[in-house]
């Protein structure tokens, strides 16, 4: 018998239950094995399909080294864990839950701050007035990295966060962040507004094939089931 | 593998350099903060027993610039060379390689030394069997003279400054001046059109408001300098000096043809490029009594770096056609000191890297 197709699954929060519950729409139960604290499971009514329950950091490494080869997880997750997320792994289905966007966010009473352009500015001003250089607070480094080299940042430095960003200016342990938001409130409370052109990244979960995993005949057609059934419970 | 590279060795020593052996772990900061994070992506990081940041060297030139500033003041005069491995995450590459170097400190004769210093880096060229080399030369002081010389707001002067090297962001901003792109619509804000006082005072109240601090960071006042000033910025460049910057930066050839070139442009524009001109012509005469081979040296008005303590001259000895990086990369950095000693001093400072990786597994 072939290797089953490892699908790896949020193992805690509210992105586990979101895909617990699509999963059972989609006529795609999931059960642990064994007792309830186990972290491998199966899918009822298809077979070689081993389901690891992973964090999802995690799942998004896991697919870009090709040790699984399904995952649910956030786009933002795969866009900062991977390197060179587009030759490692295929965005198979949007699953609708998980939506937050990864913005970049400045201080309020910043008012001469509207876009990138003004970061820019800002930024590279920065260093000569202050004698240290513009810091950002963020948990996504990658990201953050490829946006502002994108709109040709450089006079920057990152601090990086893991947890309570958005407190980052308040306390000055940074200048700005680059965050998740999902309604902004959060951001507002913390004296923060995002740029108009600073939406780096709407994400949600996906459901993510690797390419870098080996895949056989069987485990295409588990693939394959798989997606079709999740698609159309959506 | 050792190679010796004993001949590559004589001859930086007896052109009067003398070698020095920084160490591999620095605290990373230096780097970070030259180079941005753009170069941080790129660095070996550890951390040392109490937390500090630490990186490997990802090249000589910082190293021995602080270890000129550790052993004495920092204006002497001195010549260091190097030879050994450095470090950089280069996908599909080791991440361990060698460089070779020189660097010349503290001479003011600039011209004469940017033309030592190139005349050094054929000889290294020919030494490592580069047969032929073709040798791209830049010089971001005509880049500074042009901006000295327009009709430009002190934002766009800035901007402009800092995007040389960049040539495609360039031509972006000179685009606007045209309205071949718009720029974003002006904020819609009460404060616009408000005096700098009235500003100011709006967003001490955001500040207090927000309960967010201005210690360390940007202040009330500077935030309302910047807003006064976008006004400027949202005009974009006038289409006078848009031209004036195109036909500039589209000026390439060799030495001789780039310098009539340059001197059409200052009279047709009435630029006075003056010293920046001068320099440039001196130093081109320079490298012919070097006996260099001008045919061999390819101007480009564009070229440049944008790390910010490069300051006048650069040049890069072109790699074999298809390879991902010039063979000897070289330039001026006086700014250097200013932003990595305490005394704030500039230090003028010359020099150049071998990628001896790039070259070939011989030993020389």
């Amino acid at each position: 018998m072939s290797a089953p197709l490892v699908l790896a699954i949020p193992s805690k929060g509210r992105l586990q239950a979101d895909t617990q519950a699509l999963f059972a729409r989609a006529g795609l139960e999931i059960v642990p094995a064994g007792d309830k604290r186990s972290y491998r499971g199966r899918i009822e009514g298809i077979a070689g399909v081993e389901v690891a329950y992973l964090s999802a950091p995690e799942i998004a490494r896991e697919i870009g080294v090709g040790a699984v080869h399904l995952g649910v997880t956030g786009r933002d997750q795969v866009e900062e864990t991977v390197a060179d997320f587009e030759t490692r792994a295929e965005f198979v289905a949007a699953l609708g839950f998980g939506r937050c966007d990864v913005v970049v966010a400045v201080p309020e009473p910043w008012v001469d701050v509207e876009t990138m352009e003004d970061l820019d500015d800002v930024a590279a001003e920065f260093r000569p007035r202050h004698g240290r250089r513009l810091t950002v607070a963020t948990k996504y480094i990658a990201i953050t990295r490829r946006f502002f080299a994108g709109h040709g940042i450089a006079d920057y430095r990152i601090v990086e966060s893991l947890g309570a960003t958005e407190g980052a200016p308040a306390s000055g342990a940074a200048d700005l962040i680059v965050d998740i938001t999902s309604t902004g409130a959060t951001l507002r409370a913390n004296g923060l507004k995002v740029l108009a052109d600073g939406v780096i990244l709407a994400s949600e979960a996906h459901l993510v094939a690797s390419r870098t995993a080996a895949w056989d005949g069987r485990q295409k057609k588990a693939l394959a089931a798989i997606v079709a059934r999740v698609k159309a419970a959506k | 593998m050792t190679e010796s590279y004993g001949s590559l060795r004589r001859l930086l020593s007896d052109a009067g350099y003398a070698f020095v052996e920084p160490p591999v772990v620095h605290p990373a900061g230096v780097f970070v903060e030259l180079a941005g994070e753009d170069l941080r992506r790129r660095l070996y990081l550890t951390s040392a027993a109490d937390g500090t940041e630490l990186a490997l060297r990802p090249d000589y030139t910082i190293p021995v610039c602080l270890h000129h500033l550790a052993t004495g003041a920092a204006k002497r005069r001195a010549n260091y060379a190097y030879l050994g491995p450095v470090f950089r995450m280069r996908p599909g590459e080791s991440g361990e390689f060698r460089q070779a170097g020189i660097e010349s400190l503290g001479r003011t004769d600039r011209v004469a030394a940017d033309a030592d210093v190139l005349k050094l880096a054929f000889a290294v060229a020919d030494l490592l069997g580069v047969k032929r080399p073709k040798v791209r030369i830049g010089d971001s002081a005509l880049f500074a003279a042009v901006l000295d010389q327009l009709d430009l707001g002190p934002p766009w002067r800035r901007r402009l400054a800092r995007t040389f090297g960049d040539t495609k962001r360039l031509k972006g901003f000179i685009a606007k001046a045209n309205g071949k792109t718009k720029s974003a619509p002006p904020a819609r804000s009460e404060l616009e059109g408000a005096a700098l006082a009235q500003v100011k005072a709006a967003v001490e109240e955001h500040f207090a408001a927000t309960g967010l601090g201005q210690a360390g960071g940007r202040t009330a006042e500077e935030i309302a300098e910047r807003f006064v000033e976008k006004a400027a910025l949202a005009h974009g460049i006038k289409p006078r000096a848009a031209a004036a910057l195109s036909a500039f930066l589209a000026i390439a050839g060799t030495p001789e043809k780039s310098l009539a070139a340059l001197r059409a442009l200052a009279r047709r524009e009435k630029l006075d490029l003056g010293k920046a001109l001068d320099r440039f012509e001196k130093r081109t005469q320079a490298f012919a009594g070097h006996g260099i081979n001008l045919n061999r040296l390819t101007f480009a008005a564009d070229f440049g770096r944008r790390l910010d303590y490069y300051t006048g001259f650069v040049f890069e000895f072109q790699g074999r056609k298809g390879s991902d990086g010039p063979i000897i990369g070289g330039g001026r950095y006086d700014r250097m000191m200013a932003l990595i000693g305490d005394s704030g001093e500039a230090v003028p400072a010359v020099g150049f890297a071998v990628w001896l990786d790039r070259i070939g597994g011989k030993a020389w």
